[in-house]
């Protein structure tokens, strides 16, 4: 797919590299009149073709941030790379021109965004759109685009997709203009598609559907996908590994399973405990996490989430925790991580969650029943795996 | 479209009966003889007087004389001036012209250095630029137009005569003289600054906010990330939203100014519909002042419903009298 004509990537000037997109360590900060935000603090994952990530975090925990900085999109000023780097072949982004990165989004790195809606823009036909980032990267004309456009809305799922193509996005009901946006992304067919909570605008049963969507598109072409969402019922489905964020540090990454059935960070503990079960006649509460995220300007001075957090002891609030490795390929960047008996039994395998795996996850979540398949990780907690997705999902 | 359309003619008839009611009231409530008004201060013969009466339904009661007058817009007879006796219709239907053009140069200007003004203060935010913009617009939104006219015609008439010639404002004295022969290009340009000062600086503000917003929107987020550049982007994705209501604003602008600009024409003795207005009220020409209003109730009434229209040109979203989108 790299040497296609007009970008800056052609397969000879590639020097042979390791990851498709690397992110190491990158820093971003925010200069405001309050002072400096650290929205995102530190943070490094890897991703190879084909693969998804899924990073998960509540609002402000830097997810879009980092998604914003792959792309080239943080406006600076106010931003700052403060430190780090994010690699897309083997090549630093952050060092790149602004007409070679130009020439890398929307042709090798494409994003679709939350809302649908207001992401596409009003006055212009979807054809148009969909087909726009063919026009610039990839030399075609305008009917040319056009004519690709209609098949790339057919291929996500559009009926009478060379009618539909007329339509402007308001005619378009919201899961169709879902589609539409991953049609405008996948246009020039890119190596990384960066879905920034794709799902979290839509139905419940028109997610499971995009979600779907995107899942056929990854086997098809083979696509990375990082997953950037609040909801643990998404990732479990759909990544192979996930990064939790907090106060835009990264808390805990690993693979799906062991985030899932070995969480070693309380915040981790408590974004799965606060999922809402819905045990038939169980009249239990939420089990939420306490307090707020604390101001990405005043971090306390040790661990960022020491405050909210139920096990924070005297030596949380005075030494920053670093990642560190737990068992192979599972990193967390709590304290106590490590210690032997520091919380065991992940949330999933809580006696509600099974059987809310048989019931619900058929129910509502026709979508997230995908997860049967790919959760065969959570299928052993007792049922089905798709009952962490499904419970997740209703957030 | 055609039954929307309709329906906002339709609207104008509750309007038009309302301004020339309170016109009407108003003629009847301002104190004097209105014989003496249309026949002057001398004295009459009683028989003259009486004829005079009768001619104007002036014995009638006052709903019976709006009757008349009603009667009479209807058959497109706006009176006759008092102090001319001229039809009405025919005094405005000459002045009509010089106040249209005079308008048209006041628009163009607005737009082209109003609309430039804005776009470039909003890409350039905060710069030198911006700031310039910021600040003439102020002072211009806060000067009361016959004053900058005048300041205008001081710097280019007076102060700068040897380099314009000082001809610069028109020698018009009254109605009379062979008005074909001028204006001629030049005589436009401090006119149409002056008109045109205050909305092209709203227009640069109402653009530069416009745009600002826009360039927050998702969707030009969605531009940027599909690769385009920030001129692209600006061109394509921004303009096209930021314009709406931009041209809103231009449109109704141009509405009053086609009605005459009152200020303006009197400062600059501009033989438009204006000055015809300003005049009549001086000399308490009624018919000429209450057949003026009429028509510029009527055409700014018809320039809102071209606007409306022409929103459906910019904004796909508006559709007038189609079934509404699934």
């Amino acid at each position: 797919m790299a040497g296609r004509k007009g970008d800056g990537l052609a397969e000879a000037s590639v020097e042979p590299y390791e990851h498709l997109l690397e992110l190491d360590g990158l820093k971003v900060y925010f200069d405001t009149q309050d002072g400096v935000v650290k929205a995102v603090d530190g943070v490094s994952y890897k991703l190879n073709a084909g693969e998804t990530i899924g990073v998960v975090g509540e609002s402000g925990s830097g997810k879009s941030v980092t998604a914003m900085s792959i792309m080239g999109l943080v406006p600076m000023p106010p931003g700052r790379v403060q430190g780090g780097d994010v690699r897309f072949k083997g090549r630093s982004l952050l060092q790149m021109k602004e007409p070679e990165l130009r020439a890398i989004r929307g042709n090798h790195i494409a994003m679709i965004f939350q809302d649908p809606l207001s992401s596409l823009n009003p006055v212009y036909r979807i054809g148009k759109q969909v087909g726009e980032g063919l026009m610039i990267h990839q030399g075609y004309s305008k009917k040319q685009a056009l004519a690709r456009a209609v098949e790339l809305l057919d291929m996500v799922g559009i009926p009478n997709p060379a009618e539909r193509a007329r339509d402007y996005p308001h005619q378009f009901s919201g899961g169709m203009r879902q589609r539409a946006m991953i049609a405008m992304a996948l246009a020039c067919e890119p190596e990384v598609l960066i879905a920034d909570e794709p799902t979290t605008a839509l139905d419940v049963t028109i997610q499971a559907q995009i979600l779907e969507l995107m899942q056929g598109i990854q086997k098809e072409h083979g696509t990375a996908i990082i997953m950037i969402t609040h909801d643990l019922g998404v990732v479990a489905d759909m990544a192979d590994r996930i990064l939790v964020m907090y106060a835009g540090c990264p808390v805990e990454y690993g693979t799906t399973n062991q985030i899932f059935y070995g969480p070693t960070h309380p915040y981790t503990w408590g974004l799965m405990r606060s999922i809402p079960k819905r045990t038939l006649g169980d009249k239990k509460e939420l089990t939420p996490i306490q307090g707020n995220p604390p101001s990405l300007i005043d971090l306390p001075p040790g661990c960022a989430f020491a405050p909210r957090c139920p096990y924070a002891k005297e030596r949380c609030s005075a030494e920053k925790p670093v990642m560190q490795e737990v068992e192979e390929g599972h990193f967390s960047s709590c304290l106590f991580s490590g210690e032997q008996g520091f919380l065991q039994n992940s949330p999933i395998f809580d006696e509600d969650w099974g059987q809310r795996g048989g019931r619900a996850g058929g129910a509502a979540d026709g979508g997230a029943a995908g997860g049967c398949g790919a959760g065969g990780a959570a299928g052993a907690a007792g049922g089905c795996g798709a009952g962490a997705a499904g419970g997740g999902r209703h957030d | 479209m055609g039954r929307y359309i309709v329906k906002r003619v339709l609207q104008f008839i509750p309007v038009f009966i309302g301004v020339t009611i309170i016109l009407f009231a108003m003629r009847s409530i301002v104190p004097g003889d209105p014989v003496k008004m249309i026949a002057g201060e001398r004295a009459l013969a009683p028989t003259v007087y009486e004829k005079i009466v009768q001619d104007n339904h002036l014995d009638q009661p006052l709903i019976v004389q709006y009757g008349y007058y009603l009667a009479g817009l209807l058959h497109g007879d706006l009176g006759h001036s008092y102090q001319k006796g001229q039809d009405v219709l025919t005094i405005f239907a000459n002045k009509f012209p010089y106040t249209a053009r005079l308008a048209l140069c006041a628009i163009l200007v607005e737009i082209i250095i109003g609309l430039s003004a804005g776009i470039v203060s909003a890409i350039k935010k905060y710069s030198l630029v911006d700031i310039l913009v910021t600040l003439s617009t102020s002072v211009l939104v806060s000067m009361p137009v016959f004053w900058l006219g005048m300041l205008l015609q001081y710097a280019f008439g007076i102060w700068l005569k040897k380099l314009t010639g000082g001809a610069l404002s028109l020698p018009i004295s009254g109605a009379g003289g062979p008005i074909s022969n001028y204006p001629t290009i030049l005589h436009y340009i401090l006119p149409a600054i002056t008109l045109a000062s205050v909305s092209m600086a709203f227009t640069a503000r109402i653009m530069r906010s416009q745009l600002l917003e826009v360039m927050n929107a998702d969707y030009i987020r969605t531009a940027f990330a599909k690769g385009l550049s920030k001129s692209a982007v600006i061109v394509k994705h921004a303009l096209k939203n930021a314009m709406i209501p931009v041209i809103t604003f231009i449109g109704i602008d141009f509405g009053t100014m086609m009605s005459g600009a009152i200020l303006t024409e009197t400062v600059f003795s501009w033989p438009g519909i204006g000055r015809e207005i300003y005049l009549a009220i001086i000399q308490r020409d009624w018919p000429i002042v209450m057949g003026g209003v009429v028509l510029i109730v009527i055409v700014v009434m018809l320039i809102n419903l071209l606007i409306d229209l022409s929103y459906a040109l910019f904004d796909p979203r508006i559709r007038y009298g189609k079934k509404k989108a699934q």
